[in-house]
Parts: C-alpha cells; structure tokens; sequence
C-alpha cells in the first residue's frame, strides 16, 4: 500500500516536472541584418608552380588561355632569375604595355573604391577581403591619386598569396 | 641614487652591453673577425670536367691521343708554357685555312700563373659536374648531394650575406643555363641559412636570350614614384600572408634592389639593341655569352662577390676536338673578364681578387667516341676525374706556387672558406660546422 502510494507521488512529481519544463519558444529579433557568410582569411598552404602562376595569371588578366608555347617560353625566363619579384614585376609590366589586359580604368576605380577593393580581391585571391584589408586600400587610394589600377593589379599579382592556393 | 646604487647599476650595464650581441647597421649580429683583404671576390668556376693533361700540364695532344711532339700550352691567359706547333685545331677558324687554325691572342700581358697563386694539384671531392659546383660554393664535400635540388649545405653566398652583412645585390651568381641543377646554386636549402641570405641570380644566356626580350624587354619604365603605391600595397598584402622560413621560394631584395635589378635588365636589352654590350674579343660559344652577361652585371653592381659559371668543354664526353677549342675559349674569356675589370671598372679595379677553379677533371682513359678528327673522347670519372687546379690573383695576392703533381696539396673545398678570409669573415663560417672538416683558407696554406 505505502509502495503505491509512494510510486504514484513520484509519478505526479515527474510528470508536473516535465510538464513545467515545456515552455513555448520565442523568436528574439537583435535587429541585424541577414549576411552571407564567407571566410575572409586566406587558407591556402599549396604553392602555385611556374606554370601554373603564369597560366593562372595570363587568363586573369587577358581572359583567355595562354598558349603552350608561350607559357613554355616564359617559364624559362622567370626560371633563370634568382628574384622571383623581379621577374615577375617584369612580366606583369610586359603584360600591360600590351594595352590588351581586360581591367577596369581608374575611374572607375575612383567612382566605387568600395567595389573595386571587393572585385580585386575576389579576382586574384578568389576570396572577399577583410574588414581591415578593405578599410586600408580604400583609404590608400582615396587618399593617394598616384595609385593606379596597373599598381594595384601589379601589387596583388605578385603578392605572396597569389602564388599559393 | 646613492653611491653604491649607482655603481651596481653602471656595472650591470656595462657588463650587458658587453654579454649581449647588437645589431651593427649593416645588420649583422657580430663584427667581423679578421682583416679584409679586398673588396670584391669574382669566382669563375671554370667547370664542365677539365683534364689535367690538356690545362695546367700542356701536354695537348701528346698524352689524350698519343701524338708524339703535339705538347703544349693551349691556356696562355691562365698559364705559361709555348704553345703546341702540331695539329692546331683549338683555335678560330680563318677561311682556306683548316679549322681551329688560328690560335686566339693572349689577351694578358701576364699569364695569371705568374702573376698570383696557383695550386698546381688540387683533389676535387667527386667526379660529377653538380657535386663539384656545390663543392666549390659551399666548402663541404656534398656527400648525399641530391640532383636537382638547392645544395644541402650553406653556399658561400650565404655565409657572407649572413657574417659579413651584404644585402642581396652584392652577390651574384651568374649560371650559364636553367638546365640540371644550375639554377639552385644560388643558395641552398640549409634550414639555418637559406633563400633569406641567397645570392641574385640570372641564367645569363636565358635571361637575356630572344625568349627573354620577348617575355621582359617590352616592359614599361616606371618611376620610383610610380612604383611607391604598388610596393606599399604589396607589402602590406604580404605582411597579411606571411610565410614560415621554408616557404620562401626566393632571393629577397630590397624595393629598391629589386626596381635596379628591372632596370639593369631593360638596360641589358637595350644595349643589346644598340650593339652596345662589351664583349670578348671572340664571342662564338654559351660560355663567352655568360661571361659578357657576368661582366654587365659587375659593372652595374660592383658585387662583393660574383661568381659565374662555364661548362662548354663538357663536350668532351663525345668530341675531343671541341674540347681543346672550349677549354682555349675558356681561357681567353677568364683573361678577358680580369681585364675588363681591371681597365673598365675602376671601383673594382685594384681591389678585387679573381679565383679561377674547375669543378671537376677528366678520365686517365679515353672513352670510344672518335670525333672528327679521329681523336678519342673523355668522360669524368676515376681518379684522374679527382685532379684540379686552382688560381688566384688579385690584390694583395703574389706569385708563389703551392703544391705539385708529385705533391699535391689542397683540397676544392678550400675555395669557400678562401673567399670567407678575404672579406674578414673566416672565423664564423668555420665555426658553422658546416664545412668539410680538412677545409682551409688557401691563404694558410701559403
């Protein structure tokens, strides 16, 4: 008798438990903005070889495949400098006395730095830049008219992160 | 501060700034420790296998292919001795006259026999061509020296970027192509040297070819000013993305090393164009070509130390004949290269020693291959293959022979640790550890 009396309170006291513990959900709004989200950090750790730089860059910049044998030709001559920036440097500067580089003038440039910044970005390293890295460039050109977009291209193209993935 | 304060306080310092190392403005951590001999150091690490029957001993024809009276001096920039009468064919080539006829003056008025060190009979530390130019950068014996990667010890380069605190544009190494392993003897993959202390490089013949005007020569003139913006973002792009040590893929130059090193090579075409390069007198091999582009670059650099590579008489493995007319080839652009320092670089001239050493010599024994003119070939690789000389001339440098054939003394590894004397910083490179033991400065061996 007792053992029910007993099994019953302990059953009522579960249940009520149970049954307080339920509580409907609320939706709490902050007030923010829906973002996508992407990863603002590079994370690339595998090196680009000479051929895969080059090709990677001629199609960047002229948006059009290079041609064996020029990518063969070139490779050697980047090979045969100790300074890899130089020849680099050196290539890029070729490249845009071709006047034939697909890239958006300075004006345009100035009229949007925001999405100029953005673009270069996702155009070289294939990523969105950084809170930070956004903020500096676009400081940096709206405050220097000596930067063009020719340096701009120059400086990511040969940056240490355009030669990983 | 009371008195005993004070003294406590003074003594501790002076007693730290004395423990403790510092910068020097030139970026080193210690000071030099011996005396500087000269200024500029040129290597010609005159390679590719080279006999010494048919260099220093001048025996020409009369020991390779047994033709008796055919003996003499085909080096007479390098060496003394007559030159051969029978059979002449390392010379140029004069029309109705049979090839190789006509011997190439002697461009010096003293052969460099005579007027500084020679090491008559060097041991080379192996018979192969890559072992051999490691051997002579890096002063160790490249035992487990693998192809086609950086040398496994600290190239000279190196050592004195690192001891004697020279910024990247005063070393230079000038190879003669991109193939093999050429390319990597700038410096080595040593963990506690590296890239970081490596030497500028160009691949002359490549660099500078049609390929490379095509792929460098367009490329516009900027200003300093221009370049500001572009290096100021890059470097900040860099300083996001910094690599470990062992990511460095390359030489690092200032930005203001790297714009002269751009000009330098837009100058280099242009006086291309302009047929305006100086040139050895007989520029008819890859060899010449190199040492041309080896002298643009002392010219414009006035490096403490440039070394640059030849191998043209490697054409010995199949052609005995090319050999000869490499190795007179050889001569006469070594000859020509301490000239042209002399009379047209006057911050260099009088203050620059030269050391001329082959990598590796040649087989006793003849291989099969007959070339045209009948002659048997040589390859590199038995005892004969470890016999070498070495010279050295410069400032401060006099006329003494040290060794013979009878009693050789020195070893190819001696060359690194020679070039560490001359610039004050033997001590600390030795104390490495990173080179062949029974390395030692020629210097102490006179």
């Amino acid at each position: 008798m007792h053992n029910s009396i007993k099994q019953f309170a302990l059953f009522v006291l579960l249940t009520s438990a149970l049954l307080g513990a339920c509580k409907k959900e609320q939706t709490i709004v902050f007030g923010v903005n829906n973002m996508g989200i992407s990863e603002d950090k590079s994370n690339k750790t595998k090196k680009k070889n000479g051929a895969e730089y080059i090709s990677i860059l001629y199609t960047n910049l002229y948006q059009k495949a290079i041609s064996p044998n020029q990518l063969y030709k070139t490779q050697n001559v980047l090979y045969s400098i100790g300074d890899q920036d130089v020849a680099n440097e050196m290539l890029l500067s070729n490249y845009f006395n071709t006047g034939s580089i697909i890239m958006p003038s300075n004006a345009i440039m100035r009229s949007d730095i925001d999405a100029f910044v953005v673009n270069t970005f996702k155009r070289f390293y294939l990523r969105y830049p950084s809170e930070g890295e956004k903020a500096f460039l676009k400081q940096y050109i709206s405050k220097s008219n000596a930067v063009s977009v020719e340096m701009v291209y120059t400086a990511f193209a040969t940056s240490k992160e355009y030669q990983y993935y | 501060m009371n008195r005993k304060k004070f003294i406590q306080k003074s003594s501790l310092a002076l007693g730290g700034s004395i423990v403790a190392p510092y910068l020097l403005p030139s970026g080193r951590l210690f000071a030099k420790t011996g005396s500087v001999k000269a200024d500029h150091v040129v290597l010609v690490m005159f390679a590719g296998g080279v006999r010494q029957q048919e260099s220093i001993l001048g025996r020409y024809l009369e020991d390779s292919q047994g033709v008796l009276g055919a003996a003499g001096n085909i080096m007479p920039n390098l060496f003394e001795g007559n030159a051969p009468t029978k059979k002449i064919v390392y010379g140029t080539s004069i029309a109705g006259l049979p090839n190789g006829s006509e011997p190439i003056p002697k461009l010096l008025t003293q052969s460099m026999e005579n007027s500084g060190v020679l090491f008559p009979e060097l041991r080379a530390l192996s018979a192969g061509h890559y072992v051999g130019l490691s051997t002579l950068l890096t002063g160790n014996t490249g035992t487990a020296q693998g192809l086609r990667v950086r040398p496994r010890y600290p190239t000279i380069f190196e050592y004195l970027r690192k001891h004697a605190g020279f910024k990247a544009t005063d070393t230079w190494f000038i190879g003669n192509g991109i193939g093999n392993s050429t390319p990597l003897l700038n410096s080595s993959n040593h963990p506690d040297y590296g890239l970081q202390y490596g030497a500028n490089m160009f691949a002359a013949p490549v660099t500078f070819s049609a390929s490379g005007r095509e792929v460098l020569g367009n490329s516009k003139t900027y200003t300093r000013a221009d370049l500001e913006p572009m290096y100021y973002i890059k470097n900040f792009l860099d300083n996001s993305f910094s690599l470990s040590k062992d990511q460095i893929a390359s030489v690092s130059n200032t930005d203001e090393e790297r714009t002269q090193i751009k000009d330098f090579i837009k100058s280099v075409f242009a006086k291309q164009q302009a047929g305006q390069l100086a040139m050895p007198p007989v520029l008819d091999n890859g060899d010449a070509i190199n040492v041309m582009y080896a002298a643009e670059v002392l010219r414009e650099f006035k490096p403490k130390i440039l070394a640059v590579n030849i191998s043209s008489v490697d054409g010995c493995h199949s052609n005995f004949t090319g050999y000869l007319q490499s190795l007179h080839r050889a001569d006469h652009i070594t000859g020509w290269l301490w000239q042209h320092i002399q009379n047209n670089i006057p911050e260099m001239s009088g203050n620059t020693i030269m050391i001329v050493a082959p990598e590796c010599g040649r087989n006793e024994k003849p291989n099969p291959i007959l070339d045209q003119n009948d002659w048997l070939a040589f390859d590199h690789s038995d005892k004969n293959a470890l016999r070498v000389w070495s010279l050295m001339l410069g400032k401060g440098v006099y006329r003494q022979r040290v060794g013979s054939e009878a009693k050789p003394i020195g070893r190819l590894t001696d060359i690194a640790p020679t070039i560490a004397d001359i610039f004050g910083v033997l001590d600390p490179v030795m104390q490495s550890g990173l080179l062949d033991p029974l390395a030692k400065s020629q210097f102490l061996q006179l």
